[in-house]
């Protein structure tokens, strides 16, 4: 019996389960696998179409009183916001920025995409630096698929930025293909691969005179500042790392700091634990099933916290016959009347497409609601991409909603 | 096509090729040979039809772990995909000589126990002899393979007298060859907690689990092992008496490995599938009950276990952790890494002995940094693995159950 049992392991639910240990509670995460956090870019979005992003949140919340911002309320989001800053900065990995200027930082296509907080190993990218007029350097390697330097330099300059491109040569290494993100990141955790690489660099800046260097989210797992501190007194130039595709090595960083912490705070986690129904008694959930190997494994807790994400993190998912399913505890979801609703006409739509709004209705304190407006569990606390009314990726707020519901429901 | 069939063909749509399993495949880490889970799982598989040659053999070089099962974000089945196409490969090319005789580990045991071990182990630890082994049997001379035992769990049950008599509760005990050919103390400490708990110990005939023909693709003999371990079972698994084991691999193998790669769903291997229990998923369902004893004298010791593979793909949790942090002073420190490496069979062959080593070198690592002389494993080829390469003596937490209780075993 634990005390509290958090469903999904992505940022919103290690953060509750953080905020819940360190209260000195029995926690256990229990997820279906690893999820959004690999899938993302290790930053922090707090919103997007704004320069000040805690201004414009503030302005969100009065107009929209349900939107998870609002219900978390501003102090959640800076404390969250603090604790995994502090997080980071314990482990190594700093995380730099402002809650209340949002960066702009170059993305594998070469658009600039607004965020809050970014590892300190992507800072240099800031587009109000690249825009200085010193030329810079995006470098990536042909094994690495998805990762283009020329499109990126490209685009960059389409946007009045001095980037060049430049494919780097692999260091000898004895593997021969598939060059994931995962497998370079490991390769540079080694001291004589990036030695190697640094040489390259520097030669790079010898000849074009770079001010910095835009490089794929590959300088390590475990050591990412070390790596790009050495390549970037190596090379003589500042170093920036662009988030790749997923594999996300960046996201899985922000996993593991935050895997790391829990475990720390004598926190447990299972994963491939798919939690498929629930039991309650009146309104109160008394246990979860997660799928297992020949039966069901039953786990109860006094308290719940719901972090399974939305469409996108499978925490919301349609049926054949054109339902949307909480697919965890079945909960009551708000979503659009029928499939006819799910989507604007236009797939591009500026407004998003109402389907992506789904989610779970809840009240002041986050617990689900019905249709109705009646409590479904009052030992429930909901957080993350499964809250409804809001669209986390169009809004750019992902990570922001996630931290600040997530640490809201760590602290009470 | 069976329901599984079906199943694993519909979860190729569910992968949305995000790589998160290549990231955490251990054997794609270490080497090329393998280029990991998603390529030979549910992208290869859209090449491979039933009437048509097998594109291509990498899959082989997947060890079976399951790791990329446990963190896939979508549900994809890609351990199930491995293992059905290595058994194509096998129908259609054969088995080499090597996996026909490692995968029957009943009668390798068989051959090796008994009163004549001494000379059996003293070959096996013979340089020169391990040199020959290689070259005509193709197992690594370095491979860890085990002590057989002078004699087998079960001739010592025969003898073996129950301290207190009288109506008790009845469990089934499956040992599984290890225990009964290598490990006979690990089946004594199972029998001596379970006596202790107050059951009456029930042993019937058994045969290999099946599991090290499954993995080295050899699906017909697996099959009948399997329904003869059915047949044997099935009694005690509808009369509600439930059948526990030490070794993780070979409950695995009862509840879910053989029924869904064999495509057996008969009412018969489905209730011994849900009869089946880990011994330690079952002392905690007692505790959980309120009926497991808790008189444990307190163990000051700080240990490395590593939960295995085939454990965590039971995805029940860390039961040896939830029962053993009940004893008194007793803390274990679990191991993070993915995998021993060793993989059953996996590891002992000459091709991936390499391999099977540089997957395990975390976990190595992790032990020696332990700076204990005692580790604790669920599974029995992990535990020769990590004994084999760290040199620290690695038990079954069942033996340190067993000790907690002051059982002498």
């Amino acid at each position: 019996m634990y005390d509290t049992i958090v469903i999904g392991a992505g940022l919103s639910g290690m953060l509750a389960a953080i905020g819940r240990a360190e209260r000195g509670e029995k926690v256990l995460v229990l997820a279906k696998g690893h999820g959004a956090t690999h899938w993302s870019t290790g930053c922090i979005d707090l919103l997007a179409d704004v320069d000040d992003p805690f201004a414009g949140i503030a302005q969100l919340a009065s107009q929209r009183p349900n939107h998870p911002y609002a219900l978390a309320g501003p102090a959640m989001i800076e404390q969250g916001i603090a604790r995994l800053r502090a997080i980071g900065e314990a482990a190594g990995y700093p995380l730099a920025g402002s809650l209340n200027r949002n960066l702009l930082l170059p993305t594998a296509l070469g658009a600039l995409r607004p965020t809050a907080f970014a590892p300190a190993t992507m800072i240099a990218g800031d587009a109000r630096q690249l825009r200085d007029g010193r030329p810079t350097l995006i470098a990536g390697f042909a094994e690495l698929r998805d990762f283009f330097p020329p499109l990126i330099a490209a685009n960059l300059r389409a946007q009045g930025i001095a980037a060049e491109a430049a494919q780097l040569t692999l260091p000898p290494t004895g593997r021969q293909r598939d060059f994931s993100p995962m497998t370079l990141a490991r390769l540079c955790e080694q001291p004589a691969f990036r030695a190697k690489l640094g040489e390259q660099l520097a030669a790079h800046v010898r000849k074009g005179g770079y001010a910095r260097i835009g490089m794929p989210a590959i300088l390590g797992l475990k050591h990412a500042t070390e790596v790009a501190r050495d390549l970037q007194n190596q090379a003589g130039a500042l170093i920036f790392e662009i988030p790749t595709l997923p594999v996300s090595v960046a996201g899985m960083r922000l996993y593991q700091i935050l895997e790391d912490e829990l475990l720390r705070l004598g926190g447990h986690i299972q994963l491939g634990g798919f939690v498929q129904r629930a039991e309650g008694i009146g309104d109160t959930l008394v246990a979860v099933f997660s799928e297992a190997a020949a039966r069901e494994q039953r786990h109860t807790a006094r308290r719940w916290v719901l972090a399974t994400g939305g469409i996108l993190g499978g925490g919301v998912r349609a049926t054949p016959e054109g339902h949307l399913r909480e697919t965890a505890l079945d909960l009551p979801l708000q979503a659009p009347d029928g499939r006819a609703g799910w989507f604007a006409p236009r797939f591009l739509n500026e407004q998003g497409h109402p389907v992506f709004q789904s989610g779970v209705r809840v009240d002041q304190r986050l617990r689900p609601l019905d249709a109705a407006g009646r409590l479904v569990y009052e030992n429930v606390q909901v957080v993350g991409g499964a809250l409804a009314g809001y669209d986390p990726i169009r809004e750019g707020c992902l990570e922001g909603a996630a931290i600040a519901t997530g640490w809201a429901v760590g602290q009470h | 096509m069976d329901h599984i069939e079906l199943s694993l063909i519909q979860s190729l749509d569910h992968c949305i090729k995000c790589n998160i399993c290549t990231s955490a495949c251990p054997v794609a880490a270490v080497t090329d040979a393998f280029p990991g889970p998603k390529y030979v799982g549910p992208q290869a598989q859209r090449f491979r039809h039933a009437a048509q040659p097998v594109p291509d053999a990498s899959v082989d070089y997947c060890s079976g772990c399951r790791v990329c099962n446990q963190v896939c974000p979508t549900g994809v089945r890609i351990a199930e995909l491995n293992a059905r196409a290595r058994a194509q490969i096998v129908a259609e090319r054969g088995m080499p000589l090597r996996n026909r005789i490692i995968a029957r580990s009943g009668l390798v045991g068989r051959l090796s126990s008994g009163p004549h071990a001494p000379l059996v182990n003293f070959t096996l630890n013979f340089a020169p002899a391990r040199w020959l082994i290689e070259q005509v049997m193709g197992i690594h001379r370095h491979a860890p393979l085990p002590k057989a035992s002078t004699y087998t769990f079960r001739s010592w049950f025969k003898r073996h007298k129950p301290a207190t008599n009288g109506r008790r509760p009845q469990v089934v005990y499956f040992h599984g060859c290890s225990t009964n050919y290598y490990e006979p103390r690990v089946g004594k400490a199972a029998i001596a907690v379970l006596e202790h708990l107050g059951f009456e110990v029930i042993v019937p005939p058994q045969r290999c689990c099946g599991l090290p023909l499954l993995s080295n693709g050899d699906f017909p003999a697996a099959q009948r092992y399997h329904e003869y371990n059915v047949a044997q079972l099935l009694p005690y698994a509808r009369a509600g008496i439930p059948i526990v084991g030490t070794s993780t691999s070979c409950t695995l193998t009862l509840k879910e490995e053989a029924p869904e790669l064999l495509g057996l769903h008969g009412d018969d291997v489905r209730a011994v599938a849900a009869g089946t229990y880990d011994i330690f998923e079952f002392l905690r369902n007692l505790h959980e009950q309120g009926r497991l004893r808790t008189d444990f004298r307190p163990i000051e010791r700080t240990l490395p276990y590593h939960p295995p593979c085939q454990l965590r793909a039971h995805r029940i949790g860390r039961p040896v952790l939830d029962v053993l942090g009940l004893v008194p002073g007793l803390r274990l420190r679990e191991s993070r890494a993915e995998c021993c490496g060793i993989a059953g069979t996996y590891g002992l062959k000459r091709e991936k002995y390499q391999i099977a080593m540089d997957v395990g070198k975390p976990l190595f690592d992790f032990v020696r940094a332990s700076g204990q002389d005692l580790a604790l494993c669920d599974s029995e080829t992990c535990r020769w693995q990590i004994s084999g390469a760290t040199g620290v003596a690695t038990r079954h937490p069942i033996e340190i159950l067993a000790e907690a209780y002051g059982l002498a075993v």
